[in-house]
């Protein structure tokens, strides 16, 4: 089994922000901010987070925020609760979340739950329980979860619960490994994990693994390098993880690097990018890899990181 | 992907928008759009013979290629399009927004036609560029006419024919619908469309998960009874039957069957049958009179068809997760929810129709179904028919842990007797979840 290129995915992480030669990464400057969480919890996670320029990261991230408290993709876009969750994520990060008006920030994100206790996405009104995620670990972060209304917002996300343990985006739809994590993720910040059937959630998620140690997000589905960060944390949140084979999973992942030039793809020889270099390295955090700092499986951040916002004296 | 971006100027570059952006004007009908290599202009060119004509420039027939509607962009000008549609899209709508200007009247027309044209310029090239698509709705709910709200459908199904998995465009098509659904009666007639839009867009595209999560989310607009609904037109643009039914949940279902029954794999669209079948069901809650049972062995009905569907679909196709998950619902729903609803019904007062759920007789069969597959292994396609043992097995394992203790001792019994074995089978076969069947087993042995 190969080793993780460590310092290869550093370099990587810090060449994608320059490389801007291609059609594929012009036409995702819109979601930019989302990378920027992606690629520096990676760095984070390996150590390095001194590699990058701190002050240019939160000042441009500053340039993000609308007028309404939100953040957008990049500046001047729209905000929606996708890149604001990431925008206090970085700043956790770098222990700087004071620099913002966390009554601002939450007011925009609580001012988006609907009377059923859902979340819109931004003021366009499209609901998902990828929202409702968005909303509590953001609040939560923010230490303002006292703005919305937490049993509204727990009861919406178990009406999406269906016969087969999973959730999916709104009642009735499908189950998904990325919709469980963060229904899953959701409820076990509200402390109301035992609306979850842990046997029969469990038992879904472990039918993930396929025979390359890879893990699917949906039955039939090709196994993907992001699913060992949705499933496996799901999993360890509702304490199901041993029933699947760990050890091929690291091997899986493994064989998903780039040795030569850094970074991480969905399947073994495809194209690296930075959100799957990030799934794949925050999985094998999960997975006790050495050398790794240990990351929260709820809040999606390192554990020293979450401890700071929660145990600090300030 | 090679580009040349640096070899075009701002002047080309703004040039090539104008092109594109007539060319859009041109062919309001285009349905579809794709990127297309260079190399391949000249194979499309020899297809269609010398049809160009004089008036397209040089590099305008290297650039672009469009015929019966479909429109094809080269790659080599993608980044300096992208660039001039975005920089023009956004200083249009700086300037709409400008306090002058958006103060809610719109005198000035000419700026929301900019922000219009760019915005879709630009959103066939970057699908999922969100505030271009919120442009649109912020100009669109300011009008709300009919006419324009069913161009941006048609606009979302271009981007989807390039992008089937833009999330932006999914959305903006709900949000469109249910714009057209607070006042108009057409609604029925474009819900129908909306189905079969998703069908052709998931023949290409295979377990789309965002586009049937939007055909689960268009059945709350289905009707449960067979009713009348009355359509409008929409002014020129379609002709529309004047009366019309709104898509009944069942006849939706058969429907449906004919696509998944080619498309087995696909876990999605029976998560979809799933949908239809539980929105039928929960409408019996809103009924609850004396056609009740009735209605609900109307429901009995439905389900046991379902099942029989799917077990000939299993002995076809061999090995097939999707289906045995399929099986999981249908077998638990019924038992759980139909089967001791309608034995209450029946407890309650003389059953109206003669149907006789017999639980114990409907387990015997499930256990016989899995018998057979998890015991004849063929020595061709060997893998296929141990995934069919082991799907069957896991099947039976899972139903016996779901099934509730009330349901009787019979049934339990019944499926206890030979879940150790299947356990121990499973363990064999399927090594890696081991903890999962070692707890099972436990579970099982628990007096």
């Amino acid at each position: 089994m190969g080793e993780l290129a460590a310092d290869k995915h550093v370099k990587y992480i810090i060449s994608v922000e320059k490389k801007k030669d291609s059609f594929e990464s012009v036409v995702m400057e819109h979601l930019r901010l989302n990378g920027a969480y992606w690629g520096l919890t990676t760095l984070d996670i390996l150590g390095k987070l001194d590699a990058v320029d701190e002050e240019d990261v939160i000042s441009w991230i500053l340039k993000c925020q609308d007028e309404s408290g939100g953040f957008a993709g990049n500046i001047g876009h729209d905000p929606h609760v996708l890149y604001t969750l990431s925008a206090v994520q970085v700043l956790a990060l770098f222990d700087k979340v004071d620099i913002l008006d966390a009554d601002k920030v939450s007011n925009y994100v609580a001012g988006l739950q609907n009377g059923d206790g859902s979340f819109s996405g931004d003021i366009w009104g499209e609901v998902d329980t990828r929202f409702s995620y968005i909303a509590i670990c953001c609040l939560s972060i923010l230490q303002r979860l006292d703005k919305i209304n937490v049993d509204k917002a727990v009861e919406y996300i178990v009406s999406c619960k269906n016969l087969d343990g999973g959730f999916g985006c709104t009642p009735g739809g499908e189950s998904h490994s990325g919709q469980i994590f963060c229904c899953v993720g959701a409820l076990a910040i509200a402390g109301a994990l035992h609306h979850v059937d842990k046997d029969l959630l469990g038992w879904w998620l472990c039918e993930r693994q396929v025979k390359s140690g890879g893990l699917n997000g949906r039955p039939e589905k090709l196994p993907d390098v992001c699913y060992s960060w949705w499933v496996l944390s799901s999993l360890i949140m509702i304490d199901r993880v041993h029933w699947i084979n760990k050890d091929k999973l690291v091997k899986f992942i493994l064989d998903c690097q780039d040795m030569e030039n850094g970074g991480i793809s969905d399947r073994p020889d495809d194209a690296v990018d930075v959100f799957h270099t990030y799934f794949g390295v925050a999985g094998l955090s999960l997975l006790e890899y050495p050398g790794l700092k240990p990351i929260d499986p709820a809040y999606a951040l390192p554990v020293d990181v979450v401890n700071r916002i929660f145990f600090s004296k300030k | 992907m090679s580009t040349s971006e640096n070899s075009y100027s701002e002047a080309e570059a703004l040039n090539l928008l104008a092109q594109l952006e007539r060319i859009l004007d041109l062919d309001p009908l285009i349905d579809e759009v794709g990127f297309i290599h260079p190399s391949q202009f000249a194979t499309l060119k020899e297809e269609i013979g010398n049809s160009l004509s004089s008036e397209d420039k040089d590099h305008e027939s290297t650039s672009f290629w469009i015929r019966d509607h479909k429109l094809g962009i080269s790659t080599q000008i993608l980044i300096p399009v992208y660039k001039a549609a975005k920089h023009a899209f956004i200083s249009a709508l700086r300037q709409y927004k400008t306090p002058g200007n958006f103060s809610g009247k719109f005198q000035d027309d000419s700026v929301a036609i900019e922000v219009m044209i760019h915005s879709k310029a630009l959103l066939l090239l970057s699908c999922d560029f969100a505030t271009a698509w919120n442009s649109r709705k912020l100009i669109v709910s300011n009008k709300q006419l009919l006419p324009i709200l069913m161009d941006e459908l048609r606009l979302s199904a271009v981007v989807l024919s390039h992008s089937p998995k833009s999330e932006q465009a999914w959305s903006h098509r709900r949000w469109v619908i249910n714009m057209i659904s607070r006042n108009c009666s057409t609604l029925q007639w474009i819900i129908e469309r909306e189905s079969e839009l998703v069908e052709k867009i998931a023949e290409r595209s295979k377990m789309n998960y965002r586009a049937w999560n939007h055909r689960c989310w268009l059945v709350s607009f289905m009707t449960r009874e067979q009713v009348k609904v009355c359509c409008g037109t929409i002014s020129g643009l379609f002709a529309i039957p004047q009366i019309h039914f709104g898509i009944h949940v069942l006849n939706e279902l058969k429907q449906a069957r004919n696509w998944s029954g080619l498309h087995v794999a696909d876990n999605s669209c029976f998560h979809y049958h799933r949908r239809l079948m539980i929105w039928n069901l929960e409408g019996f809650c809103h009924i609850q009179d004396n056609n009740s049972s009735g209605y609900f062995v109307e429901t009995y009905q439905v389900w046991k068809e379902e099942l029989d569907w799917n077990e000939s679909l299993i002995k076809r196709y061999v090995g097939r997760e999707a289906l045995w998950l399929h099986r999981r619902f249908l077998s638990l729903y019924l038992i759980k929810h139909i089967a001791t609803h309608l034995l209450g019904v029946s407890c309650q007062s003389k059953p109206k129709a003669s149907v006789d759920i017999d639980i114990d007789s409907l387990m015997d069969h499930e256990l016989c179904l899995v018998h057979s597959c998890s015991t004849t292994v063929p020595n061709a396609n060997f893998e296929e028919f141990q995934a069919q043992a082991i799907h069957s097995a896991a099947y039976m394992l899972w139903l016996t842990k779901q099934i509730p203790e009330y349901q009787g001792i019979d049934i339990q019994e019944k499926l206890r007797a030979g879940a150790g074995d299947i356990s121990r089978m499973l363990k064999r076969s399927c090594p890696d979840r081991s903890s999962l069947w070692d707890y099972l087993v436990d579970y099982h042995s628990e007096p």
